[in-house]
C-alpha cells in the first residue's frame, strides 16, 4: 500500500486535524516526560535544553504543576 | 445576570473541569459540548448523545487523527502526569468561535441555552464536527433539531 511511505492523509481536514492531534499528543507527552526527567533530578536548564525551548517557558509551563506533585526542584 | 449569563456561566465553570481532565490548559468547544452533555439535554439524546457517548467519540477522533500522520498514542508508554493544580480558565481558540457564533447572530436578550450548543454545533473545521462524523451523526439534522427548539426558529 503506497499510504505506508507517506502516513499523512493526502485529505486536508485529515492533514489539519493529524497537526491538532499531534500537538495535543506532544502535550501530553511534555507533560508526562518533564514531571518524569525531574523526579529522576534533571535540573530546569537541562529539561529546557533537552527540550529546545528555554529555562523561562518550561518553568513557567511546569513549575506549579510539578510543585503540586510534591516532585523536588533542582534549581541548576 | 440573565437566565442565559446564568446558563453559560455554568457551561464554562463544567467545560473547565472537563478541560482539566482531559489534561488541556485552555477551555475549547469539545469540553463546553461535554458540559452541555452532563445536563439532561433531549434534543442531544434524540441524536443519541450523551456524556459518555461524545467522550468516546472525541476519543476516536484523537486515535483517528493522529493515525493520519501514522502515530499511535499506544507508542508512548509514559506515567501518567500529574495534572495541574488550578483547572484552566481562559477559553481556546474554538469555544471563542462558537461564542463569537452565537452573539454575531443574534441579540443578547434573544439568547437561550439552545444558541451555545447551536454555536457549538456550526462549527464547520474541527474537533467537534470530526468526532460526531465519527460517531455517525447526522449535523445538520441536528442543528435542524436544535433550531426547532429555539423560539427564533422561523426567522
Amino acid at each position: 500500500m503506497p499510504a505506508v511511505e507517506n502516513p499523512v492523509s493526502p485529505e486536508p481536514a485529515d492533514a489539519l486535524a493529524s497537526v491538532a492531534a499531534l500537538r495535543r499528543l506532544a502535550d501530553q507527552i511534555e507533560d508526562a516526560a518533564v514531571e518524569q526527567a525531574m523526579r529522576a533530578g534533571w535540573s530546569w536548564p537541562q529539561v529546557a535544553e533537552a527540550l529546545g525551548v528555554t529555562r523561562q517557558a518550561v518553568h513557567k509551563k511546569h513549575a506549579k504543576r510539578l510543585i503540586a506533585a510534591g516532585v523536588t526542584l533542582r534549581r541548576r | 445576570m440573565s437566565g442565559f449569563d446564568r446558563y453559560l456561566h455554568t457551561i464554562i465553570e463544567q467545560g473547565s473541569a472537563e478541560a482539566h481532565q482531559d489534561g488541556s490548559a485552555t477551555i475549547e468547544a469539545q469540553h463546553l459540548l461535554l458540559a452541555i452533555a452532563a445536563q439532561p439535554e433531549p434534543t442531544l439524546e434524540s441524536a443519541g448523545l450523551d456524556h459518555r457517548t461524545i467522550r468516546d467519540a472525541l476519543e476516536r477522533e484523537f486515535e483517528h487523527s493522529l493515525a493520519a500522520a501514522g502515530v499511535s498514542r499506544a507508542t508512548f508508554d509514559l506515567p501518567r502526569p500529574t495534572r495541574n493544580p488550578q483547572p484552566p480558565t481562559q477559553l481556546g481558540a474554538s469555544a471563542k468561535l462558537a461564542l463569537e457564533r452565537l452573539a454575531r447572530s443574534h441579540r443578547k436578550k434573544d439568547l437561550r441555552p439552545g444558541h451555545l450548543l447551536l454555536g457549538i454545533l456550526q462549527a464547520q473545521a474541527g474537533t467537534v464536527p470530526r468526532a460526531l462524523a465519527l460517531a455517525g451523526v447526522d449535523r445538520a439534522d441536528l442543528t435542524a433539531r436544535v433550531l426547532r427548539t429555539l423560539p427564533d426558529a422561523g426567522e
